[in-house]
């Protein structure tokens, strides 16, 4: 038997299927029909509204069939009527019996199932009537006390009892033959209970509600909550599926149009779900069989569903969930397979024959996960890039040292082939590289060099531009000393050599040997030291201007380099601005000077080199560019960014790398810096970024409000002074009542702080403020 | 680090989602019981359980963290169909003694669904504060906070349709300026005659509307979960799938001038691997922050890992039982069927993993 459905006129608010499950009878507003049921359709049979005499009689609200004479069914009227109609009579006889006795609407009427003639019926009056129908009134009243009776249902295991609901949230039990009493009331839900049913087999009453719930109560004895099932929308009705002890039909109120089976054991989510009407179901009823069941709908229709057309939304849900983070732990949380909850169980009841176990439907509602949390013995990764962002040294010094340093570093992580990576930058980059490659032609190499003679010869005029790049950087950082790392007013790389170069002698030695066998374009450096140290600011300028002009005569006049700078800084004294502090100006200047530089080089070269005029620039960017790219595509875009960031202004060679690039690999360092909690590195590589949109990361949700520690009224003006009080001494630190200078730190609940030292330290031996206000602040 | 411990989650039924925050020290758990818990490590690394509600009146199917500049801030789906955005007071609690100092409270709950509502996620931090939700009707909705300090107004911006029902979505984190705000959803619709299941949506500065670029045909199968790759410095994308296998797609923006005007970037979809090493349904896939490792979890209660050792050269790496009774890492097991066919060299470093306790969930099963 299959899905299939008949159109009605209006919305149908009831069925009732008859002895045999053969024919069904709709009501509604204005539909009254009685349907045979085929194998593939609806036929109709009766349309009991065809008679000529149609009233509110004729609207139902709900329909019942008599189970023992299949001719009789009964009707509750929205005008408060109660109608019997006999199927075998014709036109207006076919109304048998019409009860005039509930004053507002009637909400259920239902057949006894074992005693002929007998129905009951519940009102919007909170009364209940019970009648014979052979009779031309009611035989009982009860009287329920409450405001509506929304549902009545005899019992099917006590012959005499029938239970009612109603609006108030309570559930009566009535014994036909006491009319003047309930033998049971109990509040049920918090809301109106619309609808109820009694289990075919069990004492069980469902009972369902507005507040969202369906409650299974056990009435042996006492009644008792044995399941709640919570659902998302108000619970018109109910009905317990044939031969499947925990399954519950429901159809909601409203907002849901779907048809939900549940098993009570789990009643979180739907063991089945029917999706097919388009307007909330008004009605369940099953055939007899647990795989086929009629429904009505406010969208008009009548439907008969078979179980195969389910869908099954626990079976669509994901019975897993897992989320690794960023130290490489695992958290997996998945369901506990069924074996092992039947062998659980097996230990507590002996023995289940395992072919009903295997029975998907008896293991639905052993639902149950277990979660398992895993953490890697080898977490290599992450505590690598945690360890190496904090030892990469990313400005301040020369770009050969950090190269080397960070060269080193990585070596240190076992990161050998990122290493080899910075040395290649170096060699390409470095400050000694050019110099050596200027060597190359005047004096002997020393070991460590020996290996930069074997890049070709072109890159002589290579060298001689990035030197002239190299010194713009290197002016540059003199005019923004904000941006080296240790910050002083007149900081170069020539006083960072000092240092570095003593930090190596100690740290380093190897490094210390490669530094002495620097040729001597180093020792030049080294006679300007002493001066810098004695010089101060001056030095920073003649220095400058006396390398560049270094570089402008070329190599071959190296030699009396030393004396011009010793000249040329006395001239300078004298002109307060150098040139050099508008790097944005002197740029296309040195940019001009490169191409005569390698003029110079190739015209002296033609004398000792035969074939310099063959030499064609070699450009090693796009070399550099691809291992970064690399490096990035690996997931490793720490190594990208800070060569990038020790690279400075050299990484204006790397013409094939565009912008959105770079800005891409340091948005994503920063971010994972972001993970790791390094805010300082953050904000050092966002401090040395070049790409606006980095460099106003730290612009941005800058602004601090303040509040006046004595009247809360927020500070309008620069500083502490409060326009109310007109004082500003609420300011002052709570703990030594001094005043504040630098690092203020306060509560954002009660305004009130001081020196962070000192609220440290009172916070970590108290709760509350220590101004004694009384709040418990909150540092985080 | 063997010491068992054993924490009972006390959901009373399976556990759909969790959730590490952004910094991997919090949790958060959702279950069929309609409750959400959240929980901390204490000292010894124990996870204590810090909050509990109930969030849904349905099984709640997956919860996230918003990025932490947001606050702590959680959104979660419900089979209720409804989304729901909470957030973590501290503090100035009515009865503090009652429930601790912190508690959760709901922000909004966006009921513009007409069926269950699958998955929910946060957008890239620097969108703001976006939530992407998807329905099982196959409707996908964009919602805004536009006051990122008021989390209580949220504006349904878009809302597009996709013509099977959607069962997962996810984000493209990249944080680049030349790829667009991406997004890709899944089906888990089981006709495979319906072709692709997994589409592929950018939203057009231009036109200020999401369009569907791409749908990946080559996969047909139900797809369970979907995630892309964190990028922080690729120039293509990562999209993991869990369908009946494990899929790892490439996707590769390709310029062209048409793509420049619409804003809109055209991809080239490859299938860079593909493991069968659950042999049964593939329920999540999850990255690791880098992008370098991918975990799965499928119906053979196994967390498998698979890392990559070079361009389109994936391999498993590690095997974690979901019982915690029997772990192995392997090594040499190559059931890898890597797209570029290339051979796979030995992993120089596996991560071995070892279990550090158990958070079972003893359900008492209701018996009569």
């Amino acid at each position: 038997m299959g899905t299939f459905s008949v159109i009605q006129e209006g919305p149908v608010n009831a069925l009732a299927l008859n002895r045999d499950n053969t024919q069904v009878a709709i009501g509604g507003r204005n539909v009254f029909k009685v349907y045979s049921i085929e194998e593939d359709k609806f036929k109709e049979i009766y349309n009991l509204r065809s008679s000529k005499h149609l009233n509110l009689s004729f609207s139902c609200n709900d329909i019942s069939w008599s189970l023992i004479d299949d001719n009789y069914l009964a009707t509750a009227a929205t005008n408060g009527h109660v109608c019997v109609w006999n199927l075998t009579k014709m036109g207006k006889a076919m109304q048998e019996q019409d009860y005039q006795e509930h004053k507002r609407t009637v909400n259920k009427v239902n057949f006894h199932s074992s005693e002929p003639n007998r129905l009951i019926s519940g009102s919007q009056d909170g009364t209940m009537k019970y009648f014979d129908i052979r009779g031309k009134t009611s035989v009982a009243t009860f009287v329920s006390n409450t405001e509506s009776v929304r549902d009545v249902q005899f019992s099917p295991h006590m012959p005499h009892m029938f239970a009612a609901v109603s609006e108030n949230g309570s559930v009566q039990l009535w014994d036909v033959r006491r009319p003047d009493k309930c033998q049971q009331q109990f509040t049920a839900h918090s809301g109106p209970v619309f609808a109820c049913d009694w289990h075919p087999e069990m004492t069980w009453l469902a009972t369902a509600s507005r507040d969202k719930t369906i409650k299974v109560w056990d009435l042996t004895s006492k009644p008792t909550l044995e399941y709640t099932i919570h659902t998302i929308a108000s619970i018109g009705h109910v009905k317990w599926r044939p031969q499947r002890k925990y399954h519950i039909a429901s159809c909601a109120l409203v907002v849901d149009c779907s048809i939900n089976i549940w098993d009570v054991r789990r009643p979180f989510i739907p063991f089945a779900a029917f999706n097919e009407h388009k307007d909330v179901a008004t009605g369940v009823a099953w055939r007899g069989d647990p795989q086929v069941f009629l429904s009505t709908s406010r969208d008009c229709t009548l439907l008969q569903h078979a179980f195969r057309d389910a869908s099954r939304p626990a079976s669509k849900a994901n019975p897993q969930g897992m989320s690794l983070n960023n130290t490489g732990e695992v958290l997996y949380a998945c369901r506990v397979p069924a074996n092992t909850n039947l062998s659980k169980m097996s230990g507590l009841i002996r023995k289940y024959s395992t072919s009903t176990m295997n029975n998907s439907s008896d293991q639905f509602h052993l639902a149950s996960s277990v979660m398992h949390h895993f953490q890697t013995t080898l977490s290599q990764e992450p505590k690598c890039f945690y360890s190496l962002a904090l030892n990469y040294v990313l400005s301040g010094r020369s770009l050969t040292e950090m190269c080397e340093h960070n060269a080193t570093v990585a070596k240190e992580h076992g990161k050998s082939y990122i290493a080899t990576v910075w040395r290649i930058v170096k060699t390409m980059y470095g400050e000694e590289y050019i110099q050596n490659s200027f060597n190359s032609h005047g004096c002997k190499n020393n070991e460590d060099t020996v290996s930069h003679t074997n890049i070709p010869a072109g890159n002589l005029a290579l060298a001689s531009l990035d030197h002239s790049t190299d010194n713009e950087r290197q002016s540059r950082g003199g005019d923004t000393p904000a941006a080296q790392c240790s910050g002083g007013d007149d900081e170069t790389e020539t006083e960072d050599q000092v240092d570095h170069g003593l930090l190596y002698n100690n740290g380093f030695t190897s490094y210390s040997n490669f530094r002495l066998g620097l040729p001597r374009g180093d020792f030049y450096f080294g006679d300007n030291e002493l001066d810098i140290e004695l010089d101060g600011l001056n030095t920073v300028a003649d220095f400058k201007s006396s390398f560049r002009n270094s570089q402008q005569l070329g190599e071959q006049q190296d030699w009396t380099l030393p004396n011009e700078a010793f000249n040329i800084r006395h001239e300078i004294q004298n002109h307060s601005p150098p040139p050099e502090q508008f790097p944005n100006q002197n740029s296309p200047d040195i940019n001009d000077d490169a191409p005569i530089a390698v003029e110079d080089s190739a015209a002296q070269g033609v004398l000792t080199v035969s074939n310099i005029p063959e030499r064609c620039v070699w450009d090693p960017s796009s070399i550099v560019i691809s291992a970064l790219k690399y490096h990035a595509m690996l997931g490793d875009v720490q190594t990208a960014a800070c060569m990038l960031l020790v690279m400075g202004d050299q990484r204006r060679l790397l013409t094939g790398l565009d912008e959105a690039t770079q800005e891409h690999w340091l948005l994503g360092y920063i971010e994972l810096l972001g993970r790791y909690r390094l805010w300082n590195i953050a904000a050092q590589v966002i401090k040395l970024s070049w790409l606006p949109n980095v460099t106003q990361l730290n612009q941005q949700s800058t602004r601090i409000n303040t509040n006046c520690g004595k009247c809360s009224k927020p500070l309008q003006r620069a500083g502490w002074l409060c326009d109310r009080c007109h004082t500003s001494e609420y300011a002052l630190c709570s703990v030594c009542h001094q005043v504040v200078k630098g690092l203020y730190a306060w509560c954002q609940g009660c305004s009130h702080g001081g020196h962070l030292a000192h609220m440290m330290k009172w916070m970590s031996l108290n709760k509350t403020c220590p101004t004694g206000c009384g709040h418990s602040c909150e540092y985080s | 680090m063997f010491e068992a411990q054993e924490i009972n989650a006390e959901h009373k039924d399976l556990i759909h989602d969790v959730a590490y925050d952004y910094y991997g020290e919090r949790m958060a758990t959702c279950s069929s019981d309609q409750y959400v818990k959240v929980w901390d490590q204490n000292s010894e690394g124990k996870w204590i359980l810090t909050s509990s509600w109930k969030a849904h009146s349905g099984s709640v199917w997956k919860v996230t963290w918003a990025h932490p500049e947001f606050g702590q801030v959680l959104a979660t789906c419900s089979f209720d169909r409804t989304a729901a955005v909470w957030e973590e007071l501290v503090g100035e609690t009515p009865c503090p003694a009652e429930r601790g100092n912190r508690h959760w409270v709901r922000r909004t709950n966006l009921v513009d669904s007409r069926t269950s509502v699958t998955d929910v996620k946060f957008g890239p931090k620097t969108q703001g504060l976006q939530l992407a939700t998807c329905s099982a009707d196959g409707v996908i909705r964009i919602y805004e906070a536009p006051d990122v300090m008021n989390l209580s107004q949220w504006t349904l911006q878009h809302e597009v349709q996709c013509k099977l029902s959607c069962s997962c979505l996810s984000w493209n984190p990249s944080l680049s300026k030349n790829h667009p705000l991406m997004l890709a959803v899944g089906s888990d619709d089981t006709n495979p005659a319906n072709g692709g299941k997994v589409f592929i949506y950018e939203y057009s500065d231009n036109i200020r509307r999401w369009m569907k670029t791409e749908t990946i045909n080559s996969i047909t199968d139900p797809v369970h979960d979907i995630s892309f790759s964190p990028n922080l410095g690729r120039s293509f994308h990562l999209l993991a799938v869990a369908t009946k296998d494990v899929r790892i797609i490439s996707l590769t923006p390709i310029p062209d001038n048409a793509s420049l005007q619409s804003g809109l970037s055209k991809l080239e979809i490859q299938t860079s691997a593909q493991f069968d090493d659950h042999g049964c349904t593939v329920w999540r896939v999850c990255w690791n922050i880098t992008g370098t490792i991918l975990a799965s979890s499928g119906d053979d209660g196994c967390v498998r890992m698979f890392k990559m050792n070079y361009i389109n050269s994936w391999k498993p790496v590690a095997v974690l039982k979901g019982d915690g009774s029997h772990i192995s890492s392997e090594t040499q097991r190559s059931s890898i069927s890597s797209a570029a066919g290339l051979p796979t060299p030995p992993v120089s470093q596996t991560a071995r993993y070892i279990k550090l306790g158990t958070i079972a969930q003893s359900r008492e099963v209701p018996w009569h």
